[in-house]
């Protein structure tokens, strides 16, 4: 079959391209010896992409069996589905200046590693081209040959294929900045080709960035960079509706869960600098386990504290009091409970800045004498007030008061203040008011 | 949005009533008993400060509500609620349960049908990284009253409601413990 090449390439005027090569016959007489050696190879490896375009096949037949069985690996790899049809017919445009290379190689006289070794050195052609070429060259030159012929073929037509589902598979674009990386670097053994897309999984990263840079730095090597598509860059359309629906639904519920992180992060403390779910939740475990054992010791701290559980109604003031006192203080808390639920309405800085205003009005020291203003200051920082009245009523039926109330919540106040370190003026009017 | 000091006078306010309860039914306890008192009050009236919007907290009332002598304290703390809130509790119980299982199962079957092409390391990294997650998961639903029936999203709602909350509750009680301690002393 291969005999029969040059005869059609002389009596046919197929394409251009064919015209140009005639200058190169006689070259291509010189390498057919060598070329029938490596027939056995090639037709297998035919046998592999034959199932390719009738295009392809046609370029078979009509173009000598050293430039034919390049072309024809070169062709093949694109030619899987319907874009790659339209790159292939691309690369016919091209195969003129692609022969021109393989001719240089004609002028190689010597075993078929040689050749490879000038197709290596043909870096103006398009790289899938040489790197497909390469990679059968490099899978016959082993020795291997149906089968790695058929691993390479699948691998190749995988590549191609599995670089068409974007954002899912790593090893596509592996094996997509492997090929442009060949071309580019030319010095690479042709053992490591095989072998390569395994090696680089690892290193390589899942990023879609690199596989456009891969194309470009590709379309700069290559002299057709006008012509040339980038064929194994294909970003196509997602998986069919079903699953676009169940990834949807997933990705909207791992947008929901994030989001939640980030105010958890917020909430805990400590947890700035982790990112990341594990690490994440495991600060959230020790923090709410450590809150919990907290709400143990003080509950056991107050049981001791208090041979029965009466807490006198004086030290219910006191509390009240503190409780407000200690609500103005701006602390991580405030912000914490800032996302009350619903969270979603998180609003902080509004509730932050007017406890603020109330902290400084405080912190001036100025002096409350009617129950007025107590009530006014109620409304931005909420004082317990007409809740220690409601108390007041309700406690005082069950519990047994102290006798000089008032002696002892001025001690108290006295005490709480020293203690607290405010100097909130709370009048004391109001209580005695209510004191009834 | 609530302020934040009434989350705590709420509480403070439940908690005594709690406390009160307790007071008066029984008298001389242990010290260990009046710790449990004081806990269970804390926790139940933590959790009727939410009325019953969260999960942990319909979690807690429902537990204690287990118990007959509890069951008091609950309905005294929340009042005319409580039966609303404890019905509540059992009824979504047994619907998250039913729907976290259909839900596993479906995620199971998807998980099986897209099984991703990567590299070995990259595979055990994230299948390392899947399951450190699903253990702490694991560990996080321990912790929070109510958990076990909840799903991820839920879960993480309801532990920043819950640490809010205990957060106000750890406040308050040191508080009155400190001022316990002081009008001790004097």
């Amino acid at each position: 079959m291969n005999n029969a090449f040059p005869e059609i390439l002389q009596c046919s005027d197929m394409t251009v391209l064919e015209r140009q090569k005639a200058p190169l016959q006689r070259q291509q007489e010189q390498l057919q010896q060598q070329e029938k050696q490596q027939q056995s190879y090639f037709s297998e490896l035919r046998g592999v992409f034959s199932n390719q375009t009738s295009h392809v096949q046609g370029l078979q037949g009509g173009l000598l069996s050293g430039d034919s069985l390049l072309c024809d690996m070169v062709m093949t790899p694109q030619a899987k589905p319907d874009p790659g049809l339209e790159t292939a017919r691309s690369e016919l445009g091209n195969i003129d200046i692609a022969g021109m290379g393989f001719g240089q190689c004609g002028y190689v006289n010597g075993p078929s590693f040689d050749m490879n070794y000038a197709i290596y050195r043909t870096s103006s052609c398009p790289p899938a081209v040489v790197a497909a070429a390469v990679a059968t060259e490099g899978v016959e030159a082993k020795g291997k040959e149906s089968v790695e012929s058929e691993k390479l073929g699948s691998a190749i037509g995988r590549e191609s294929f599995k670089k068409r589902k974007a954002d899912k598979l790593h090893c596509s674009k592996v094996v997509a900045e492997d090929d442009s990386k060949r071309i580019k670097a030319c010095a690479e053994e042709r053992e490591s080709k095989i072998t390569g897309p395994n090696t680089n999984k690892s290193s390589s990263s899942n990023n879609n960035n690199k596989k456009q840079t891969s194309t470009e730095t590709s379309k700069e090597n290559s002299k057709f960079s006008k012509v040339q598509k980038p064929d194994y860059i294909h970003v196509r359309a997602r998986r069919g509706q079903a699953t676009d629906r169940h990834s949807l639904a997933e990705r909207v519920r791992r947008e929901k869960i994030s989001e939640r992180m980030k105010y958890l992060q917020d909430l805990v403390p400590g947890c700035n600098k982790i990112t990341g779910k594990a690490g994440m939740l495991d600060e959230i475990t020790s923090y709410v386990q450590s809150l919990q054992q907290q709400v143990e010791l003080l509950s056991m701290k107050l049981a001791a504290v208090n041979p029965k559980l009466d807490f006198n109604i004086d030290n219910l003031f006191a509390k009240q009091l503190f409780a407000s006192c200690t609500t103005t203080f701006p602390t991580v808390g405030m912000l914490s409970e800032m996302a009350n639920p619903p969270y979603l309405q998180f609003n902080p800085v509004q509730q932050v800045v007017s406890c603020r205003e109330v902290e400084m009005g405080m912190g001036m020291g100025m002096e409350i004498n009617s129950p007025d203003m107590a009530l006014q200051r109620t409304i931005n920082a909420p004082l317990s007030i007409p809740d220690a009245s409601f108390l007041d009523s309700s406690c005082l039926a069950q519990f047994q008061s102290s006798a000089a109330w008032d002696v002892e919540l001025q001690n108290l106040y006295n005490v709480g203040f020293d203690q607290e370190g405010s100097t909130t003026p709370f009048p004391s009017q109001p209580f005695t008011g209510t004191k009834s | 949005m609530r302020p934040p000091s009434s989350l705590k006078q709420e509480f403070l306010k439940k908690w005594i009533m709690g406390l009160q309860r307790c007071s008066t039914v029984k008298k001389n306890m242990s010290i260990l008993e009046r710790k449990k008192a004081i806990k269970l009050s804390a926790d139940v009236a933590m959790a009727s400060a939410r009325n019953g919007k969260t999960c942990w907290s319909r979690a807690i009332i429902a537990n204690a509500s287990k118990h007959g002598s509890d069951k008091h304290l609950v309905e005294k703390i929340l009042g005319p609620e409580s039966e609303r809130l404890i019905a509540k509790k059992v009824s979504t119980g047994a619907l998250c349960n039913n729907r976290i299982r259909s839900k596993k199962i479906l995620k199971r079957s998807w998980g099986i049908r897209r099984t991703r092409k990567c590299a070995p390391q990259v595979a055990l990294a994230s299948f390392i990284a899947k399951w450190l997650v699903r253990k702490r998961t694991k560990v996080l639903k321990s912790l929070i009253p109510g958990g076990e029936f909840m799903n991820e999203v839920c879960l993480i709602e309801e532990t920043l409601d819950y640490i809010i909350s205990l957060r106000a509750q750890v406040d308050v009680m040191r508080t009155l413990a400190s001022t316990s301690e002081i009008v001790n002393h004097n």
